[in-house]
């Protein structure tokens, strides 16, 4: 009877340090994989910790502050083609090249969202979606930039220093994996401050939120273009790690998946959309012995889950627990 | 030397219906007004104009000799008009805790909440007897309650003055006399002034100093609630039967 009837200081302390347990295993096992496995899984893996970075900043303007949008995969592939470019053609050395990339898709996701974020709802989402195919047409058909479908071969990976080098495997993935962790850090912070408060209020109820004297033009915009700006880091992550890139890796499929992603995991909870880019990533990968077939299953697959828990794997995971509804 | 709160020729239309016509009146410091008329009368387009949700088609509200009408809801909020919803949506995701803590964040940023905030907090779930509830999600919540939350979030921001929009409609009479006397405390203890629209004629009644009567957009009477409640013109608008209130 004693241990049912847990103060609530408790428990909190009790989920914590649960939680923390789990946070340390998972980073332990993801920090000793390369030298464990093949190359094969550590490329997985990579894939698997770019898009955590994806549908983590893409839970951001999403599951945090609401609208909907179809077009991260853009947001992504800005970075990457605008980090590769200034590598290839401009001639900056990657460590230049990786902030810029990011500082500029975040100043194109603010342009994009002043005025596109004045339309609600559905209206801004379809937006997104013609967007997202904009960008990927333009990179298509930029032949003289982006070397159009030939796609851009030997971008330089990033410079070594202190002795370390990136041009073995095993290193650029701790780069990478390395980058993750501070992604989702930043993101797990910016969510639980009051800034998250107040991203959430605008979900919630924008009309209200205004009420109490949030801007909500002006926060929406920035979650938008911050979480646009992440996505852009990870682009040039991408672009520097395989060293090319061809426009379809950023056509509407990667946008979708983003989403599909995040809602496997669960919006709005940080944590969910990143498992479930993780499990999203192992599947697509486990079906790549049947490709044309993996979308349908895929497709069947995520309405079930829609069906069986709306909310996604963590809506899942508190309903086991019994705990708040 | 202009009053509180001006509002002058006050008019909104939605393509040809004019919903506020050419209205003026003004608010002291310290008072408690009532807006009072029968449904489609004008009473929350003239709130939703106060508040910067509307745009008035003619005429100005002044705000402590500052021109206010045009100016974005947030922006009012910053200047210390709070206000509630007819129909309370409350961030249903949140706890009752940090709901009333958004409202003072959204006043005075800061990454992590300062003790004085949180404290406030405190103050204010006491002050609206939301504190038993203070862990629990917002959505789980009765409408009642829901509308009590978002007043409680409006005190939080340290208004001046609070547009309360039918916050008392569907409680019991228990439920109403409670609220009667947090408001007056609110008003009396805080120095809050409050502009109640409001159908429960008996909540009204007691609560205001003065009441302001719309029909189809237009002042029909205005006055301390027992003249209002006697005036022949309110009677056959709105009230429909001779009575006396108050």
């Amino acid at each position: 009877m004693t241990d049912t009837v847990l103060t609530k200081k408790q428990r909190q302390k009790r989920t914590r340090t649960r939680n923390l347990i789990i946070i340390a295993v998972v980073l332990a096992l993801l920090a000793i994989l390369p030298q464990v496995t093949s190359d094969y899984i550590t490329y997985v893996a990579v894939l698997a910790i770019i898009y955590a970075i994806l549908t983590g900043s893409y839970d951001l303007t999403t599951g945090y502050t609401g609208p909907l949008t179809f077009c991260h995969g853009a947001f992504y592939g800005i970075g990457a083609y605008a980090s590769a470019l200034l590598t290839l053609k401009a001639g900056f050395p990657f460590w230049v090249a990786f902030p810029l990339s990011g500082i500029m898709v975040f100043i194109f996701a603010a342009i994009i969202g002043y005025p596109g974020l004045r339309l609600q709802g559905h209206y801004f989402a379809v937006t997104t979606f013609f967007f997202g195919h904009f960008i990927y047409l333009v990179i298509l058909n930029s032949v003289s930039l982006t070397n159009g479908p030939m796609g851009l071969r030997n971008i330089p990976p990033p410079e070594g220093f202190l002795g370390i080098t990136f041009t073995s495997l095993n290193s650029s993935y701790y780069l990478i994996f390395i980058f993750g962790v501070i992604a989702v850090a930043f993101l797990y912070f910016l969510v639980n401050s009051g800034i998250g408060k107040i991203l959430i209020s605008i979900r919630e109820n924008e009309e209200l939120s205004q009420a109490i004297g949030v801007n909500t033009a002006l926060y929406k915009v920035l979650a938008f273009s911050i979480g646009a700006g992440i996505a852009g880091l990870a682009g040039s992550l991408f672009a520097h790690f395989f060293r090319l890139l061809h426009p379809t890796t950023f056509a509407w499929m990667t946008s979708e998946m983003v989403v599909i992603m995040a809602l496997v995991g669960g919006l709005g909870t940080l944590i969910g959309p990143i498992i479930g880019a993780g499990i999203v990533t192992l599947i697509l990968e486990l079906m790549r012995f049947a490709p044309e077939f993996r979308f349908i299953i895929w497709s069947v697959a995520l309405i079930a889950v829609l069906i069986i828990e709306p909310r996604g794997l963590m809506g899942l995971v508190r309903r086991i627990q019994g705990g708040k509804k | 030397m202009s009053a509180f709160l001006e509002v002058k020729n006050l008019r909104k239309e939605f393509g040809g219906v004019v919903a506020v016509d050419d209205n003026t009146f003004s608010v002291q410091q310290g008072e408690r007004l009532g807006i009072i008329g029968p449904n489609g009368a004008g009473k929350t387009t003239t709130f939703n104009m106060i508040a910067g949700y509307f745009k008035p088609t003619a005429g100005t509200i002044e705000y402590e000799g500052r021109k206010i009408s045009g100016l974005k809801p947030h922006k009012i909020s910053q200047m210390g008009i709070g206000r509630t919803f007819q129909i309370a949506r409350a961030f249903g995701e949140m706890t009752v805790y940090d709901h009333v803590l958004t409202g003072l964040l959204a006043h005075h940023l800061h990454l992590r909440p300062t003790a004085e905030q949180h404290e406030r907090v405190e103050y204010i779930l006491e002050l609206t007897k939301l504190a038993a509830f203070r862990d629990n999600l917002v959505k789980n919540l009765t409408i009642a309650s829901q509308r009590r939350i978002v007043l409680a979030t409006a005190l939080g921001t340290g208004p001046k003055l609070l547009l309360l929009d039918e916050l008392m409609a569907g409680l019991t009479f228990v439920e109403i006399d409670e609220t009667l006397e947090e408001l007056r405390s609110i008003n009396e203890k805080m120095g809050i002034t409050l502009i109640v629209v409001e159908h429960v004629m008996k909540a009204i009644m007691q609560l205001c100093q003065r009441i302001i009567v719309l029909n189809y957009g237009k002042i029909i009477a205005q006055g301390t609630p027992k003249e209002v409640a006697n005036d022949k013109t309110v009677i056959e608008a709105y009230l429909g039967e001779e009575e006396t209130y108050a």
